[in-house]
């Protein structure tokens, strides 16, 4: 394969010392990348006065790939979330979580492996909120049809592609029925296309239930936007809690890797916070850009390092620093 | 105690804070792509959104999906009345076919709305 010109978002706090750990690990598979360097997040309000600069979203419009590292977003000053003007800016709005047992982590289940598809853009996320009396605040919860079908058929073909057997759409049009029962009609237009996919849906409640009960039972989840946001969380604290989980951000034309964990600033410079979640997320990337082999390396390589149980981070019972993780990482790829 | 008494008092009261008239958002349902407007002169379009991303001014993505319902912001350019804003909604509707509007209020200095991504 030729060489891939990747945009690095390494965020703040946290962001750069994990970033560049995974750096380090990816560019060990030998893949040919060539990493631009972009700045993203807090840190760049000093200096730019935005949490996203001009410089940054003109280095992923070309590179059309990045990989990023966790940005916090202040509350109450007006600023705009980067993560979510990115979404919009892009399009991305295929949210592509997997949830999947880490063999280190001690759960009381035997099996899950869950991967929820969260539409990224529209729902109560649309930023339409008004104070419409001085007691009363109201949020437009937009749900469309174009939007609700592309999701389901961007879960269908990846489910296709990777060997997933059932989809279900999460959803609470028994109540919401327009806006719901408009996404669980597309999602079920969709299904009618992919008879090889079993596909069903479950209410919101009942699936959150479920999934605390018995998370085995499940394979794929199609969910609005925030319904996605919860129970992606959700699925994540059943297998090991945010420090292992990856996520996708995907449009049609450019793809978002990231890890869904804060920037954790109390740790910043400390070298002690776990990088798994964006590695994995690395390894998400890896095989959306084709290089399966050396996202099977990466991952061989963490497993047998978690399995050892001798270099792990202090999330993870350990208390290895973010380097000696990684290196031992590197090292077991060999 | 008389039903209005009832539910004016029976309940926990949010401090009041003086409300001043500022805009209107309106929802624009058009098929012909991101609207233009004229000079509505009490009113002045801020910016243009679909589905909550902002599609007018500035920048937007070749790659973004849009739909045919776009939420127009209008800010008032001069103190007015809830009579402007009808005035101003009986000549939008001479070109435009709308679905709501919502008048956009400040609480003290605070904005009662959200700005668009």
């Amino acid at each position: 394969m030729g060489k891939h010109v990747i945009t690095m978002l390494p965020g703040e706090g946290t962001g750069p010392e994990i970033c560049e750990a995974v750096r380090r690990i990816i560019d060990h598979t030998g893949v040919e990348i060539v990493w631009e360097y972009e700045d993203i997040g807090l840190d760049c309000l000093d200096k730019y006065g935005t949490l996203l600069p001009e410089k940054t979203i003109k280095s992923i419009a070309k590179n059309k790939l990045a990989i990023k590292g966790p940005t916090t977003t202040p509350i109450g000053t007006g600023h705009k979330s980067a993560n979510v003007t990115l979404r919009k800016m892009f399009d991305l709005y295929a949210n592509v979580r997997p949830a999947k047992l880490i063999p280190v982590l001690k759960r009381p289940w035997d099996k899950i492996d869950i991967l929820t598809f969260r539409e990224n853009t529209e729902d109560s996320y649309a930023a339409i909120e008004h104070m419409v009396s001085d007691e009363v605040a109201q949020c437009l919860k937009v749900i469309t049809w174009p939007g609700s079908y592309r999701i389901a058929e961007f879960a269908f073909k990846w489910a296709k592609a990777n060997g997933r057997k059932k989809i279900q759409c999460v959803h609470k049009a028994n109540i919401m029925k327009m806006t719901d029962g408009l996404f669980l009609e597309a999602f079920r237009e969709v299904a009618k296309k992919h008879p090889e996919i079993e596909y069903g849906d479950i209410i919101v409640d009942n699936c959150s239930m479920q999934l605390v009960r018995n998370p085995g039972q499940f394979d794929c989840l199609v969910l609005p936007n925030l319904y996605g946001d919860i129970l992606s969380d959700l699925c994540a604290g059943l297998v090991g809690g945010l420090g292992f989980a990856p996520g996708a951000n995907i449009g049609d034309n450019c793809a978002i890797f990231e890890a869904v964990h804060g920037s954790a600033p109390k740790y910043a410079g400390m070298k002690k916070v776990n990088p798994s979640a964006v590695l994995l997320s690395g390894v998400m990337m890896l095989r959306w850009i084709g290089e399966n082999a050396a996202a099977d390396m990466i991952e061989k390589g963490m497993n047998k390092v978690l399995a050892e149980g001798k270099t792990l981070t202090y999330d993870a019972g350990g208390t290895a620093s973010t380097d000696e993780y990684a290196d031992a990482i590197i090292k077991a790829m060999k | 105690m008389s039903t209005l008494t009832k539910a004016t008092t029976g309940r926990a009261k949010r401090p009041a804070k003086p409300i001043t008239l500022v805009g209107v958002d309106v929802y624009i349902i058009t098929e012909n792509g991101i609207p233009a407007f004229d000079d509505y002169g009490a009113f002045k379009i801020e910016f243009v959104s679909n589905r909550g991303t902002k599609v007018w001014p500035g920048y937007v993505s070749e790659d973004l999906m849009m739909v045919n319902w776009y939420r127009c912001r209008f800010m008032a350019t001069k103190a007015v009345t809830d009579a402007d804003v009808d005035t101003f909604l009986t000549a939008l509707s001479k070109k435009w076919k709308w679905s709501a509007a919502q008048k956009l209020w400040n609480y003290g200095d605070e904005a009662g709305f959200s700005k668009a991504y």
